[in-house]
Formats: C-alpha cells, structure tokens, sequence
C-alpha cells in the first residue's frame, strides 16, 4: 500500500502540474469504479449516480492540493464521493437512503458459503448472488492499480497471461508476476474484511496459467 | 447472473470460482461516462488555469507575450492590429486554434481572440465563447468557423448555437458554404455538413440568403435547405431535446448571491420554456431570495435543483412552461 500511495501522490503532482495525460489516465481508472460505489449508495439510480460522480471529480479536482497521501487516492476519491452523496440526499431534503451493503452483514460469511454450495431452491438465492456480486465488485473496485480489471480479463473474459500481457504492453513474465499479486490482494482484501472462511481462502496457491 | 467464462481449468480455485460466480462488474452507462468527462475535464483545465496565474507564470508569459506582441507589431502590423471580437469562456474535450504554425490546443478558458481568428472542435469537444456585445456562441463538436469580424462569421462546418439578445437589429451575419444567415435578436443553430444546410430558430427570426435567394425563419421553425436549393420547414420547439447540447455547455453564469429570480430566468431561457410564477407574491419572493453557492459545471436545470433545494420555491415544467411555486403549494 505505501508504495501505491507513494505513486499515487506522484500522480496528483503530475495532475496538478498540469499533465492531462495523467487527468484522463486516472479518469478513466476511477470513473467506473467511483459510478459503482455511488450507485449502490443512490438506490441504484443511474442519474444520481452520474450527477454525484460528476460532483465528486470536480470537487477532487478543486481540492486536488489537498492531497497528502496519507491514504490512497482512490480512497480519498471515495471519501469525496460520500460526502456528495450526502449532499445529494440533503438537497432533496431527504434522509439518505438506507442502504444496506453486505460489508455490513454479519452473515456475510454464511453468503459466500453459500455461493460454493448454493441451495438452487432457496428464493433467497438470486439476492444472496447479487450481494455477492456487489461484494466481489466493491472488492475488486478497491484493488489498488490494474488488479481489479486484470482478474476480470483472466478469470470472467478466460484471457491467457499472454493475451494480458499484450494488453498492458508488458512481458509475459510481468503479466504473469502481476496476476498472481492480483490474485494475493484479492485474497487477502476477502480476507480482511472477515467475510470468508480460512478453508475457503486459504487453500493451495495456484499460479495463474 | 454468473457470467460463463471462457475456460474452467481451474475450477476449484477459490478466488477463480468467487470473481467467476460474481460475474463481471457493472459498466457505467456510455453517455454518463462522456457527460462526466466533460465537466471533470473543464474543471481540470480551470484549475490548470488558476494554479499557473498564482504561481506567477502568467505574469512572465505576459511579459514574454509582450515582447512577441512588439515584435508582430513591428513585424505583422496590420495582423496585430485586429481587435478582439470574442473571449472563450468554456472548454469541454479538444478545441483547437489556428495559428501559422497549424492547430493547437487550446488549453485556457478566458484565451481572448481577435478578429480572423479560426477555431475548431474536435469530437466530443464543444466550446462556449462569449461575444464582445454579449452574445453567446457555442460551438458543438467537430465544427470549425472563424471569427471573421465583431459581427461576421464563418462556419465552414459543423454546428454553431448562437444566442444574441439584442432588440437593436443590428444582428450577426454567418457566412456558410451553403448560404449566409443574418439573425434579428435570436438564439439559432446553424449546421453545415456535406453541402447541406440546416437552421433552428429557437426564438426571434433568422433570414438566410442563398445566391440573393433570402428565406427566413422564424421562431419554433426548422428549415432544411439541400444543395440543389430546395427548402423544406417543420416544427421545433423551444424546449426540444435537439438544443440540448447547447444547454449542456451554456456557460454557467456566477449565482452567489444573485437573486433567486435571476437563476430562474437564466434557466428559464436556456431550456426554453416560457416563465410563469404562479402568484405575485411568488415572484416578490424569488426577487428577495438570495442564493449562495457555486453552480459551475452543472447543466441549467441541475443548477435550478441545487439551488431551489434550499428555499421554499419549485419549479414545476409543463410543456413549453416553466411554473414557479411556493413548495408547499406543489401538486402531487
């Protein structure tokens, strides 16, 4: 982490200087995965979505100087964007919405058990998998660099370390390197949040092929 | 829906089967992503603008200006001698200008620009300037004119919004490939694009002269002119989705502490709807209501929801009419 955040601060120096090379590299990185956090923050409503992430680039842009790397920046951007949707709610005169995530679950364990053995009669099970998928989509979101879009591309688009390789115009063995902390990051991030069961995360390593 | 992915050799992987049985991330909608970019990228090049005067790199490119400025007067004097007709005041994705050393980008709003001087946006960029009698021009994307005079222009192609308010008849003349427009008091939109011609009338009336050929358009009208000189009119409405873009990059005038009533008509007018306050004492109430905040960035009627958010009036759209209310009087 503190290596990314030490990239990270070299990036805002390079925004704040100037550099709108380094502005449309981070937009296009964060935009995603910031309309995916204020989404599930906004009832899931798309309009809300754009208008708060449109309000929380402008409003990192201004406070751009701000920044001293104490978290990452992705993190920083978050921050920002809860506070606008914050606001959107107050200006609509609203208490904000309830919403309640699965990090906030204490069942959450139970929800990934599940998903390795689901009960396919249960009505239960097509929530169980969309929260699922918002925690793995939250997790893979919070991933710092390339690894969040590099396990999409091996393990949901099945590309070959090659094919990943060529599309970040890196080596093999680079692709191959970043793969695998990728996939130690993800692991470790499940981990942490205590959601998933040592037996579930903890088994033999295999190295991306 | 679990996403079936393209191979299964390592099934018993737990972190292969969680991010498989996920299935892929949601993607942002493409016009939210373009929408975005566009007000994040003008905020960036804004604060790229005030950081370079506060660190006083202006002033030495004002100096360095200067110098080059004595220098074309000496050299280019009567090119150095043209006045300035416009002043650009909002910048969203590529915009060029022509110089003699070809396009460059243009990276500041707030860049003057004398008369002859030639512009262009890209696609996906737009550009608002403002006239020196006030009037706003806006540029969509890949358009290119240039300014030929304090009241003449070219569009050699593309499209061009033109809002000018003035009730003297001294009016804008737009020469085109296809045509001249010469507009009395208006807002319009000219395109030109493979020969043809095509203007709106948002409001006011517009006359184009073809080869001394002159047809005009009034409000609420759209005349399409092709290349073998045929005209044909149909209806648009002031408040049609088809002037959004115009809307989408209308520069956001300064609000704090301006009156509520001053918002409400700037909106009013640039959405196109007729303004109606459901009683004097509505009216009275938004000229003494007084806002407080930044409005940058946001299209007109997002503007119109931030603020009105913190006072007692709505604002309720019905056709062509935009009704303000007191918010306890709103129907259902």
């Amino acid at each position: 982490m503190a290596d990314s955040v030490h990239v990270d601060r070299a990036v805002a120096r390079r925004i704040l200087g100037g550099d709108e090379t380094a502005f449309r590299e981070l937009f296009d990185r964060y935009f995603p995965r910031l309309y995916r956090f204020a989404l599930v923050r906004l009832e899931r409503d798309p309009e809300a979505a754009r208008d708060v992430v449109q309000q929380t680039f402008c409003n990192a842009i201004a406070r751009l100087d701000d920044y001293r790397g104490e978290a990452a920046l992705y993190t920083w951007f978050c921050q920002i964007c809860r506070n606008a949707v914050a606001d959107h709610y107050r200006r609509r005169q609203r208490a904000a919405a309830q919403v309640v995530l699965i990090e906030d679950q204490p069942d959450a364990r139970a929800i990934l058990e599940a998903l390795v053995a689901p009960a396919s009669d249960e009505p239960e099970t097509g929530v169980w998998r969309q929260q699922v998928h918002r925690l793995v989509e939250a997790t893979l979101d919070a991933l710092p660099g390339r690894y969040g879009d590099v396990l999409e591309w091996k393990y949901i688009d099945g590309q070959s370390v090659a094919e990943i390789a060529e599309r970040l115009h890196v080596g093999p063995k680079a692709a191959e390197s970043l793969l695998t902390r990728a996939r130690d990051s993800f692991r470790q991030a499940i981990s942490e949040l205590g959601y998933a069961s040592a037996e579930m995360m903890d088994s033999p390593d295999r190295r991306p092929g | 829906m679990p996403h079936q992915p393209k191979n299964y050799q390592d099934k018993s992987d737990p972190v292969a089967s969680l991010i498989r049985a996920a299935g892929r991330r949601t993607a942002p909608p493409e016009d939210a992503y373009r929408q975005v970019l566009a007000a994040a990228t003008a905020a960036f090049r804004e604060k790229k603008s005030r950081r370079f005067e506060r660190n006083g790199l202006m002033a030495a490119a004002a100096v360095i200006f200067a110098a080059i400025a004595v220098a074309l007067v000496l050299q280019w004097r009567p090119a150095s001698l043209q006045p300035r007709v416009a002043t650009v005041v909002r910048l969203v994705g590529s915009v060029e200008l022509g110089t003699e050393q070809g396009w460059q980008a243009l990276i500041d709003a707030n860049e003057m620009l004398p008369a002859g001087a030639r512009l262009r946006t890209l696609p996906g960029g737009s550009a608002a300037l403002a006239l020196e009698d006030g009037a706003s021009l806006r540029l969509a994307a890949a358009t290119e004119v240039t300014l030929s005079g304090s009241r003449d222009l070219m569009l050699r192609s593309g499209t061009l919004y033109l809002d000018h308010r003035t009730r003297s008849g001294a009016g804008y003349r737009i020469e085109t490939p296809a045509g001249t427009a010469r507009d009395v008091g208006t807002q319009f939109e000219l395109q030109v694009r493979d020969g043809a011609l095509r203007l709106r009338v948002r409001e006011g009336r517009v006359e184009i002269d073809r080869a001394g050929q002159v047809v005009a358009g009034a409000a609420g009208e759209q005349l399409d002119f092709d290349a073998l000189g045929g005209v044909a009119r149909s209806a648009i409405a002031a408040n049609d989705r088809a002037w959004q873009w115009a809307e989408t990059i209308a520069p956001t005038p300064d609000m704090d502490g301006k009156s509520a009533a001053a918002l409400i008509a700037w909106v009013a007018r640039e959405t196109g709807h007729q303004l109606r306050y459901e009683s004097p004492d509505v009216e009275q109430r938004a000229t003494t209501v007084i806002l407080h905040g930044n409005i940058r960035h946001l299209t007109p009627l997002a503007a119109l929801d931030a603020m009105l958010a913190t006072t007692d009036l709505v604002y309720v759209l019905r056709g062509d009419t935009m009704e303000i209310r007191a918010r306890d009087s709103r129907l259902p």
